[in-house]
């Protein structure tokens, strides 16, 4: 049996057969704080509740790491996800370089981000592109 | 709040020490402080000392080797501007009559460090980020980006803090580095994260700095060096950031921007017309080109203009980072934050030598600490204000 975990403790729930990014939607401020912490870190309230995120966003800046950084070979694409909801995610994007570009559309998948040396896989999440120009929807 | 004065400064060649520990680089900053200011040791009365990579107690084990021991001592973290928050609070006692001098501190060995954890770039422990790879010049990389989007800024204005700066380091003794860099070596050196290469990155350093403080009265009666013009740190800020931070623009980073704003209303003083020379964290060349606009020393938007003109330069309107700044003096994390105000000092009194911006009465000491995103490793803005 393969063993798996996920990268970090917060950061992906099982929500049926799949894994979600879960945030917490705060009824005070009415913010989306990813991931989930002891309280909203905007105004400290604690009333609201758990909410998955959005699963697609608009790229708000990016970069290309041309070095390895700990498990990731280069290039490695990363870059700040702004969803609907008002929250910014960072998360490294799965595309070629040419066709990454501030503004584009993205969605978020889960799988495997890196296996360490005994085997284990790492579970995260990744982006990938989504917009018209991959021939899905805005 | 009582009036506080610089009263020594002293540090060490930054660079590569591999042969020192992290307490031999911290006394021999500390032993030239103390000569500069021409005391003797047993005069302070309080001891802080900026440190992020340890080891334990490194103020104690410093201090102890000139003698130091029986008064107050604190290491301070606050990632690079660790060494702004030594002086910051030292600057605090001293304004609130907690004692009348005292020494801040800082040092740090990343080829201690490196032997510990090796090389490669440093992402924040335990951060859900940095696990997905953000580290500085990833973060950097994508502030460079929204430079050229946003604010027009070319390749050549990103790279031109680091020519500047480099230039600059040349007639710095304490440099790490002493040559020049053109454009073209800038671009050719190794990618890092497009479009930050190797030469847009400040080195890895071992090093330590060191300032003495002291109250008015202290001043007045055991001030030795008449000579000096007396130097006074007329405000100090320290300013953390919120989860605001993590959807801001790289381009306004708000904490940046508020502490300079506070800094300067302390002092008196408008960024924009009064500030003579600044000493700041270029750990990227494009962060310098970024700050000029978040320091006020140009109004928003305005930063690469105000490059271009030549106003950071030696001989400009505001020299930045006479001393060669990180990217050419170096950067041993933790002394920074003090080298910075010790550079400052200097050039108010000054004894910058050939790196002496003419005529300097206001100058500003700033570091920034901390990733600048999520709030899993929120940003640490230090900004002094020294007056003559
Ligand atoms: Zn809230």
């Amino acid at each position: 049996m393969r063993n798996e975990v996920i990268f970090h403790s917060e950061a992906l729930e099982k929500e049926g057969n799949t894994l979600v990014q879960m945030g917490f939607r705060c009824d005070a401020c009415g913010k989306t704080s990813y991931p989930v912490y002891e309280l909203c870190p905007f105004c400290s309230s604690g009333e609201g509740s758990k909410t998955p995120l959005s699963n697609t966003g608009t790229l708000f800046s990016y970069s290309v790491t041309r070095v390895p950084v700990g498990p990731f070979k280069p290039p490695i694409i990363a870059g700040y996800i702004d969803l609907p909801e008002g929250t910014r995610v960072f998360g490294q994007i799965r595309a070629d370089v040419k066709a990454v570009k501030t503004g584009m559309s993205l969605k978020v998948e889960t799988g495997t981000i890196w296996t360490e040396k005994d085997g284990t896989e790492v579970i995260g999440y990744y982006y990938t592109p989504c917009g018209k120009e991959k021939g899905g929807a805005e | 709040m009582r009036d506080v004065y610089t009263l020594g400064t002293g540090q060490t060649i930054f660079g590569k020490h591999d042969n020192k520990t992290v307490n031999e680089l911290g006394a021999a900053a500390a032993m030239a402080a103390v000569r500069d200011a021409e005391i003797l040791p047993k005069e302070l009365q309080t001891a802080y000392c900026g440190n992020i990579y340890g080891p334990a107690n490194v103020v104690q084990s410093t201090l102890i080797r000139l003698g130091i021991g029986k008064i107050p001592m604190y290491t301070v973290e606050n990632a690079c501007a660790s060494g702004s928050s030594a002086v910051h609070l030292l600057h605090r006692d001293i304004a609130y009559g907690v004692c009348d001098i005292g020494i801040a501190l800082g040092v740090e060995s990343l080829s201690a460090y490196n032997k510990k954890f090796g090389k490669g770039l440093i992402g924040i422990e335990g951060d859900m980020q940095a696990k997905l790879s953000l580290t500085m010049p990833s973060f950097f990389a994508m502030l460079c980006n929204r430079l050229m989007e946003e604010r027009g800024a070319t390749l050549e204005d990103i790279c031109y803090p680091s020519i500047k700066n480099h230039k600059n380091g040349v007639t710095n003794p304490f440099s790490q580095y002493k040559k020049e860099v053109t454009f073209q070596q800038i671009m050719d050196s190794p990618m890092i994260a497009d479009p930050i290469t190797l030469l847009q990155c400040c080195p890895q350093s071992d090093g330590a700095a060191a300032v003495i403080l002291c109250s008015k009265e202290y001043y007045k009666k055991f001030n030795q060096k008449t000579q000096r013009p007396a130097v006074k740190v007329a405000a100090s800020v320290i300013s953390v950031g919120s989860a605001e931070d993590s959807s801001c623009d790289p381009l306004a980073q708000e904490t940046n921007i508020r502490s300079a704003i506070k800094a300067c209303e302390i002092a008196g003083v408008e960024a924009g017309k009064d500030i003579d020379v600044v000493e700041m964290h270029d750990a990227f060349s494009g962060e310098e080109l970024s700050a000029y606009e978040m320091l006020g020393l140009c109004p928003k938007g305005e930063g690469v203009a105000f490059a271009r003109a030549g106003a950071a330069a030696m001989g400009g309107r505001c020299p930045v980072n006479p001393s060669g700044g990180l990217l050419s003096m170096g950067h041993p994390l933790g002394a920074s934050g003090v080298r910075v105000v010790a550079d400052i000092a200097r050039q108010l009194w000054g004894e910058a030598g050939t790196n002496q911006v003419e005529g300097a009465k206001v100058g500003m000491a700033q570091m920034l600490g901390g990733v600048l995103s999520g709030v899993d490793s929120p940003v640490v803005a230090g900004i002094q204000i020294l007056t003559k």
